[in-house]
């Protein structure tokens, strides 16, 4: 057999289960966002783009897309400085290093719901750790719309750091210990060797994982929905609790479909923009 | 240097994956199946039932026994309404539902009925034990002329209060929302207590929380939809409603955290004397005269009070009713066991060991149950008073649509105007779905 | 350096409140039902094991891990048996357009779900594989298995060919050389790659929440989501239930963390 024969023979298998339930799913969904379907009721019928021309004045659909925007923004933007932070003060550590990673990667394992459940009781009014940690204050954490994105994203953010930590740590492990000794020698501040020697190297990393964690960030869906399931009032509602809702709540399979496309398009556009971004950083170097 | 085959490591080579898929495909089948020739089994689906005791579990067991050879099983729902109705949706969406009887939130039944999944029940039972429940009860549980579920409790809303504060204070109960409002101040500023609330209702982004709007609409007169199903025909005084609510809330009469509660979470701080009024069901008054509560002799019911347009006592009614899954494999058994936990013993029983009011009239002046509980006279005509939500399959999905606007107003993140509005643009495009 | 071990240990405290809140919920499975709300002080008065025995004999949980223990491992088998194959192909041998099928791989894996849960919802419901292991099997493959090639193409790559050759030479053909050298050489890589599709099918919820209906197939996190509480929410029975729920990954991060590290960053610097 030659080995180009043996190697469809080998990726076959592969390929027929991803066309079969990613690519074809896929297509799809922009098959089923172009009808009225709602299976309860059996009405299936054409709708073509009415579905997206109600998204576009749909103030739902914006208020989910800001609050999709704020969400991926700040939280990528925490956990990346918050990861690097992190991944600073690990550098040195000699000791019980896995103990280390250990109790860092332990928050970023646990799956999503537990997570949720964890700080609907530590965000509890009167149960709460937190607020008991601030003096017993009964402060409504997820109650309140002010405060529940806020809170949803600290939520986030505590789970996600320890990727961009672990990212960002690695990549200092490979910078040799005698740049930083020469710099000290030469008289640079603690800062100075950070700008010059740490933040350049570290950089094209922080950059991919800016790009994981936002399309992580623009497809979550378990954290919020278990969290506060979108309220209150919609202040914590993504555009993929929105299609959820309209999928399994009010069974608009066609109008839930339009979302998810409009979630689909908007993920691929980042990752291009950020693959053209990270491209482009590289090629200097 | 290359490894032989006794020292290869572990690969999952084919065989063993096809031998994993195969167990996989195995366990996929593993459900509950009934073994052939046992004693005919009822799987029966309802929430818990509330209340000094549970009646369910003893009027089964007399099914049961008038039914040799009959097992009825009973499973739980979960608590909350929105859940059992996704329970269900999920189930009865896949064909081959396991259970044979449900209970089912009243508004759940025509949308049932138009998605095919109840049994018709009109063949079943005679126009006579028809006519013997409310026409507020049976009306909802019609679709297309023809009925599909029997109604097992009634609900209707009510305004609990604080006999004892009223009448220190020589204060009828309030026929008015005005009035009411009034009354709260009044009081509090006498009392002692400066953590008494005023007035507690469910403002939480739930179907509790629709039915608690909805009543304020209807109390200032305005409609939920009209005759052609177009939203808010009374746009202005829909408004007067919703910011009345929101008002509230902004003038402390409600306290803030209404906007997240439920029935429970209100009925507990009123059961603990912590509240002035109460919008509720009528089974927390069972639960406010039980002998170790805080507030027992000093709870009084009345009709909810009107706002400036609209009438009093109008108030939503609810309630449970019992359907028959079109998938069941007993269906005649199946309709004689919502025929007998409906009838006029079974509701008789549940009626004294829980904390339900039956759907039939004719109980509200039976004498046994009037001696246990004096206030059932007074709740017949209050629940005449009240109707049912919007009868339509779609009125999970507008009330689902609706919840996080009314929500937004309730919460001060919208103005009631571009509630309206916003609301109304969402409801167009559902009803452009559902006409064909 | 004993700067230096006050450094380490400062830091080691650090993290350890770092990861508090999971150890706020251990305490919390703990803590007797009457000192959870309100809480009042930090410690409770004595410990208690009755969420767990609440949680184990009582709930849907034992069930439900049962499921996730099932379709993950079945789950991780079949992305990793299919991607390893799949990987090797892309990897070594001359297919045709391997670039672009890579490529999609990759996208693939930033597929969101919430896109493809409709027509997968519809599809499993046609096949009537609703509330089935098998079905979650599949979804979960649809994400794991393009990551599994990914990762393990990568690993595969790395493999020097002169390795290869060496087994060419020996008189192995090419799936000799897959079998005897190249599988065995990259199992550290398919341990990390299976490490984390395990871990990821253990912890999905979109795809499980959407299409489990019972306790035939509900898996772990749709069973904590979906805990049922009557009147008020029994917080000391979801904290047991979650700390059960968390053990397959603590003990990955524990036991196997080298591995779970190694998946990680190839993910990553692999750019």
């Amino acid at each position: 057999m030659t080995d180009r024969r043996l190697g469809w023979l080998l990726l076959a298998p592969a390929l027929a289960v991803l066309g079969g339930l990613t690519v074809y799913p896929a297509l799809w969904v922009i098959w089923l966002s172009l009808h009225y379907r709602i299976p309860v009721f059996s009405i299936s019928r054409w709708a073509g783009l009415d579905h997206y021309a109600f998204l576009a004045v749909d103030p739902r659909f914006w208020s989910a897309a800001w609050v999709t925007a704020v969400f991926a923004v700040v939280s990528v933007a925490l956990e990346c400085a918050l990861g690097l932070a992190i991944a600073l003060g690990l550098r040195g550590q000699r000791r019980a290093r896995r103990v280390a990673l250990g109790l860092l990667l332990l928050a970023w394992a646990l799956p999503s719901v537990v997570t949720a459940k964890m700080f609907e009781w530590l965000y509890h009014p009167a149960g709460g750790l937190v607020n008991f940690m601030l003096g017993g204050r009964l402060i409504n954490w997820l109650g309140d719309p002010a405060l529940a994105l806020p809170a949803l994203i600290g939520a986030d953010v505590w789970r996600s750091s320890p990727f961009v930590a672990l990212l960002c740590y690695a990549r200092l492990l490979t910078i040799p210990g005698e740049l930083y000794e020469a710099a000290h020698v030469d008289g640079a501040a603690g800062w100075q060797s950070f700008a010059r020697i740490t933040w350049p190297l570290v950089r094209p990393l922080l950059l991919v994982a800016l790009l994981f964690r936002t399309l992580d960030a623009l497809r979550a869906f378990d954290i919020m929905f278990v969290l506060t399931g979108g309220g209150p009032a919609g202040s914590t509602e993504t555009l993929t609790v929105y299609a959820y809702r309209s999928l399994f709540q009010t069974l608009q399979v066609g109008f839930g479909s339009a979302i998810g496309v409009v979630v689909f398009a908007l993920v691929m556009l980042v990752a291009v923009a950020y693959l053209r971004l990270i491209d482009a950083e590289e090629r200097p170097a | 240097m290359i490894p032989g085959p006794g020292r290869s490591v572990v690969s999952l080579g084919r065989p063993t994956l096809l031998l994993l898929l195969a167990l996989g495909l195995l366990s996929s089948g593993c459900g509950e199946r009934p073994a052939a020739g046992a004693p005919v089994t009822l799987v029966f689906k309802h929430a818990k039932i509330l209340g000094p005791s549970d009646p369910v579990p003893g009027l089964l067991r007399r099914f049961e026994a008038e039914h040799p050879g009959v097992r009825v099983v009973s499973e739980a729902l979960t608590w909350s309404s929105d859940e059992q109705h996704q329970f269900y949706v999920i189930n009865l969406e896949g064909g081959t539902p396991p259970f044979d009887v449900m209970m089912l939130d009243v508004i759940w039944v025509p949308e049932f009925a138009r998605a095919g999944w109840i049994l018709e029940l009109t063949p079943f039972v005679p126009p006579a034990e028809i006519d013997a429940h409310f026409p507020s009860a049976i009306e909802p549980a019609r679709e297309n002329g023809r009925l599909w579920a029997l109604p097992w409790f009634m609900n209707v809303g009510l305004l609990y209060y604080r006999s004892d504060l009223l009448a220190r204070y020589g204060f009828a109960p309030p026929r008015t929302y005005d009035a009411l409002v009034e009354q709260v101040r009044h009081i509090r500023a006498r009392e002692s207590d400066a953590r008494l609330d005023g007035y507690l209702w469910q403002g939480k982004q739930y179907e509790g929380g629709m039915v608690n709007v909805l009543e304020a609409l209807w109390a200032n007169g305005a409609r939920l939809l009209d005759d052609a199903g177009r939203p808010f025909p009374d746009r202005e005084r829909a408004r007067e409603s919703l910011a009345f609510l929101r008002g509230l809330i902004e003038s402390g009469i409600s306290p803030a955290w209404v906007t997240a509660a439920d029935e429970e979470l209100t009925r507990r701080p009123f059961g603990d004397g912590r509240a002035i009024f109460l919008r509720s069901w009528p089974y927390a008054l069972d639960l406010f005269e039980l002998p170790d509560s805080r507030v027992r002799g000093k709870v009084g019911v009345t009709a909810l009070p009107r706002l400036a347009h609209g009438p009093v006592g109008a108030a939503s009614t609810g309630g449970a009713h019992l359907a028959v899954s079109a998938g069941s494999r007993h269906p005649a058994l199946a309709v004689e066991l919502v025929r007998f936990l409906t009838s006029e013993a079974a509701q008789r029983a549940m009626t004294e060991g829980a904390a339900l009011r039956p759907s039939r009239p004719a109980l509200y002046h039976d004498p046994a149950l009037v001696a246990r509980d004096p206030s059932l006279p007074a709740l017949l005509g209050l629940t005449e008073r009240g109707h049912p939500r919007p009868i339509t399959p779609y009125y999970l999905m507008l009330s689902t649509t609706l919840q996080p606007e009314f929500s937004a107003v309730l919460v001060g993140r919208k103005s009631p105007e571009r509630a309206i509005a916003d609301a109304s643009v969402q409801i167009d495009h559902l009803r452009r779905a559902i006409r064909p | 350096m004993r700067s230096g071990r006050r450094r380490d240990g400062l830091v080691l405290v650090a993290l350890a409140l770092y990861a508090a809140p999971f150890f706020w919920q251990a305490l919390t499975s703990l803590r007797p039902d009457a000192e959870l709300l309100p809480l009042t002080h930090l410690w409770p008065s004595r410990l208690t094991l009755v969420h767990y025995d609440a949680v184990l004999r009582q709930s849907m949980m034992p069930r439900a891990l049962l499921n996730s223990f099932g379709i993950a491992l079945l789950s991780t088998a079949l992305a990793v048996g299919l991607g390893a194959l799949a990987a090797y192909a892309l990897a070594r041998l001359p297919v045709p357009g391997r670039r672009v099928i890579l490529l999609g791989m990759i996208a693939a894996t930033a597929f969101p779900q919430i896109a493809t849960v409709s027509p997968l919802y519809l599809l499993l419901r046609a096949l009537g594989l609703r509330d089935t292991w098998l079905a979650l099997v599949l979804a979960d493959a649809s994400f794991t298995l393009p990551l599994v090639i990914w990762l393990l193409a990568g690993f595969i790559r790395e493999i020097p060919r002169a390795l290869e050759e060496a087994g060419a030479v020996d008189g192995a053909g090419r799936l000799g050389v897959l079998r005897w050298v190249v599988l065995p050489l990259v199992a550290p890589g398919m341990a990390s790659a299976g490490l984390l599709a395990f871990l990821f099918s253990w912890n999905e919820f979109l795809f499980a929440y959407s299409f489990t209906a019972s306790e035939a197939s509900r898996t772990v996190p749709v069973a904590l989501a979906l805990f049922p509480g009557v009147f008020e929410v029994p917080w000391g029975d979801i904290a047991a239930a979650s700390l059960l729920a968390s053990l397959p990954p603590i003990v990955i991060v524990v036991a196997f963390q080298r591995y779970l590290v190694r998946g990680l960053l190839a993910g990553a610097l692999r750019e």
